[in-house]
């Protein structure tokens, strides 16, 4: 099902001519700065570098300005001709089949109560639009932990029993968890993705409106070239005060942002993995992912997949859109400086493989620079680092070079250029370029009174910027160190050991912050005292990056700090338009995870172990067993090992075992009803729930 | 060391295993004293009727059977495949509370339980859909290779 090629539509091409030309022109002018300061007398070795450097990461900050400012000129007028929400298309055709829609949310070990409670939200949203009854809802899990696999079991039943969704929610747990969220998404295309016409793919901490899923039907409906509309999901929900400053920022400035990325990328957008709308049948056709050729971290399974399959898609000629003027479409983010930093470690490796699909055969160009988007997000860090330490060992020679007055046969002394103008201009665009989009974000306010309340007002919203913007400014720098560890040990093939993502708002204690940045505020340190010592000049400039990185400790502390996050919403600071006035998808989420009444009685109480519950309880005991899937029974060999497990369980119990193993003696369905009548002919001691 | 499942007594009296047998038909949903007996007894003679079970104790076995007796019952009234995932389920509802009177159906005549089968029928779980397979070809990724244009002149039919 490839799509036939269509001559490029002329406004499309007039943007990303205008786009390209002002990031290329923008560039070229602040290159021309730097070399008018460098190449006086010559051009070192080390001005080279700095240059080359300085090239990089100045039109990585321009395509980033001018899509804000793009975004800001959509905004600001509110006409945007190529919106795909706004585009008429062809209608449906009338004769055709309704459109059956599946709600994909893909989960691996994540915290089920919430996982549930929010797809219960989306469901209750949809209900209330009476377009229910298009749409399928599919738990895909990946769960490898025993005790969250049965609590998502007993969590599904509930939900099924709640909303009386008996054929409309699904449920199924892979046996292998083959190629992770990519393997675990074909899974479900090949079992049953010909059954529906479109999926809209979650994330596990996804929250969509109703209104908006059904917006985005029909869409797809209207325009039969497109194969995936993105929407941009706003942060919410957190309430630590890192997580709320991010959530400001994201909600303020994406809305301009995506605006602006809509203007230069049009049908040949990104994927970014949830709360997008694919078509079914070019994804089935086009998205298998091969695994790549030789070792991690460039080889194996294609980690960022969300990127490759856009590509696929393009490759074969389908639209992939970003709707950005549709609301109602949320995630939920870390809500630490740490946890932060952790989810950047999974993405790095992800995105820096994408280097070899840059320069791959076939892919389109705007494909090829996501990729490179994609990588520099993570690779601009080592060589914002570098620049940094390229800049000061410049500064240090200068130092040491002694001007000479007088030349030669001279009377008169010749009195060295001073490029101070210069060197001003330049780190003044730059900074410009960096802020501006900020300032430009904030004066949308003006013109939507309503969004203006919805953000606290202007000058508590001007506040929250100027705030968020010095908080950027102090977190920026540790971040930084971050995410060169992170590339050095990924492009080391070594593994940087974090343990799993907490999703919740939790404190950073003063252990783990010291830990973690420790490194960092000695970083810091040192290189305070060696360019206050020999490069004095320096030090002031170079005062911003020191700051945040000796202050990391108490930052990261604070940041984390829950009661701060809750006073500044009492102040009125960092206020969302979502926090302002709930939306009622949102306070949908929020009634269920309060819920002490679950349909199920088994999950009224929280047993010690649910693992051992499915041994115990008849009625989870059953559950299990009839989600297991049907497959050949286990092998000698298999069968030796299981025996040796259940034998284990018997003397050691259940804490001699490991999670692995506890996995597959209650995934093998002659070991799990062995072992629910032998625990109940041998109560262990101490098992209340046994007589 | 004390085992955490504490062996059983080398012979079992038959009152321990009647009162584990007891025990277990409770935890499923049967209270009468007189069902919980004529339970017992049937699934007792299922045990003598079975063979042996590697790995199981006489008093896992009657548990195992106390468990098939529900499951031929299950499957009888509706109609179901056994052994199946679809009678695994119809177990699962029946413990759910689905059917809270199912004791007293398991001893009523044919015909007598129609409305409490069809809540039955209703609570069964249907985890998945039913499968329409698709195929999914993996793509050609072609990637970048820095010796790929030597490689390519060394193996002319990959410049085709």
């Amino acid at each position: 099902m490839t799509q036939t090629t269509q001559p490029p539509i002329m406004g499309h091409t007039l943007r990303r001519v205008v786009f390209f030309l002002l990031v290329l022109l923008t560039t070229l002018v602040a290159m021309g700065l730097m070399v008018s300061v460098f190449q006086t007398d010559g051009l070192s070795p080390m001005e080279l570098i700095l240059l080359l450097l300085y090239a990089i990461l100045f039109s990585w900050i321009c395509i980033s300005f001018w899509t804000a400012f793009m975004g800001f000129f959509i905004c600001l007028t509110g006409h945007d001709h190529w919106a795909i929400s706004r585009h008429p298309g062809t209608p449906p055709d009338p004769a055709a089949p309704p459109p059956r829609t599946a709600i994909l949310m893909p989960i691996y070990n994540e915290d089920s109560e919430r996982v549930f409670a929010g797809l219960r939200a989306i469901h209750q949203s949809l209900a209330d639009t009476g377009q229910l009854a298009g749409f399928d809802f599919f738990v895909l899990s990946d769960t490898r932990d025993p005790e969250v696999w049965v609590e998502e079991e007993l969590r599904w039943q509930n939900m099924v029993r709640a909303l009386d969704g008996k054929g409309r929610i699904f449920y199924r747990n892979r046996p292998e968890n083959t190629s992770r969220k990519s393997g675990n998404l074909e899974d479900f295309c090949t079992r049953w993705g010909s059954q529906y016409r479109y999926m809209i793919v979650l994330d596990a901490d996804s929250i969509m409106k109703g209104e908006t899923l059904v917006e985005m039907v029909r869409i797809m409906e209207r325009q039969p070239r497109v194969a995936l509309l993105q929407t941009p999901p706003v942060p919410i929900n957190r309430e630590s005060l890192f997580a709320r400053i991010l959530q400001f920022a994201g909600s303020l400035y994406n809305r301009m942002f995506t605006a602006g990325l809509n203007y230069w990328q049009l049908g040949e957008t990104n994927y970014w993995g949830h709360n997008a709308i694919i078509r079914i049948q070019p994804f089935l056709d086009h998205c298998g992912l091969p695994k790549l050729p030789g070792r991690e971290p460039f080889g194996g399974d294609i980690l960022s997949h969300d990127f490759v399959e856009a590509a696929l898609l393009r490759r074969a000629g389908w639209e992939v859109w970003l709707a950005y003027d549709l609301e109602g479409s949320y995630e939920e983010i870390p809500p630490t400086l740490i946890d932060y930093a952790k989810r950047d470690r999974r993405w790095c490796q992800g995105n820096l493989q994408h280097l070899r699909l840059a320069l791959s055969h076939g892919f389109n160009a705007l494909s090829r620079l996501h990729f490179s988007m994609g990588v520099m997000s993570y690779l601009a860090s080592p060589l914002w680092l570098l620049f940094l330490i390229a800049t000061g060992v410049e500064a240090y020679f200068q130092t040491q070079h002694e001007p000479v007055y007088f030349f030669g046969e001279n009377w008169a002394p010749v009195w060295p250029v001073s490029f101070a103008v210069e060197m001003t201009t330049v780190l003044l665009v730059t900074l410009t370029m960096l802020f501006l989009p900020k300032g430009l974000a904030l004066l949308l306010l003006l013109k939507d009174s309503r969004l203006r309340r919805d953000y606290g007002g202007m000058l508590k919203a001007t506040l929250s910027v100027v705030l968020e913007t010095v908080f950027s400014v102090l977190t920026a720098p540790v971040l930084m160190l971050f995410q060169t560890k992170f590339v050095l040990a990924i492009l080391m093939r070594r593994a940087v050991g974090w343990p799993p993502q907490q999703r919740g708002d939790h404190m950073t204690s003063f252990r783990e912050a010291a830990q973690t940045h420790g490194v960092q505020t000695l970083i810091g340190v040192v290189a305070g005292v060696l360019s206050y010592q020999y490069v004095p000049a320096f030090f002031w400039w170079f005062i911003p990056v020191l700051l945040g990185l000796v202050l990391a400790i108490p930052v990261s502390m604070l940041s984390s700090s829950i009661a701060l996050g809750r006073q500044s919403r009492e102040l009125g600071l960092f206020l969302t338009p979502e926090e302002t006035e709930q939306p009622v998808v949102l306070r949908y989420l929020e009634e269920n995870l309060e819920e002490d009444e679950p349909v199920l009685p088994v999950l009224r109480e929280k047993p010690a172990s649910r693992f051992v519950q499915a041994l115990t309880d008849p009625y989870v005991n059953a559950l299990h067993l009839s989600l297991l899937p049907e497959r050949e029974p286990p092998g000698k060999r298999r069968r030796h090992y299981l025996e040796g497990l259940v034998h284990q369980l018997e003397e050691e119990g259940p804490d001699s075992l490991s999670a692995a193993q506890k996995r597959d003696l209650i995934a093998d369905p002659e070991t799990l009803q062995r072992l629910h009548a032998l625990f109940w002919s041998r109560p262990p001691v101490n098992a209340g729930m046994l007589p | 060391m004390e085992h955490y499942l504490p062996p059983l007594p080398p012979a079992p009296s038959s009152e321990f295993v009647l009162a584990r047998l007891g025990g277990y038909w409770q935890a499923l949903g049967v209270t009468d004293p007189a069902q919980v007996a004529a339970l017992s007894e049937q699934a007792l003679r299922r045990v003598a009727e079975s063979p042996e079970s590697p790995g199981l104790d006489a008093v896992a076995r009657a548990l195992v059977a106390a468990g098939e007796l529900l499951d031929d019952w299950l499957a009888r009234t509706l109609e179901l495949p056994r052994p199946s995932r679809e009678l695994a389920a119809a177990r699962a509802a029946l413990l759910s509370g689905a059917a809270p009177d199912w004791p007293a159906a398991l001893f009523a005549p044919p015909g007598e339980a129609d409305a409490l089968l069809d809540a039955l029928r209703a609570a069964i779980a249907e985890p998945t859909p039913p499968p329409s397979p698709g195929a999914m070809p993996a793509q050609r990724i072609d990637l970048f290779w820095l010796l790929g244009p030597l490689h390519r002149l060394w193996h002319p039919e990959l410049r085709a």
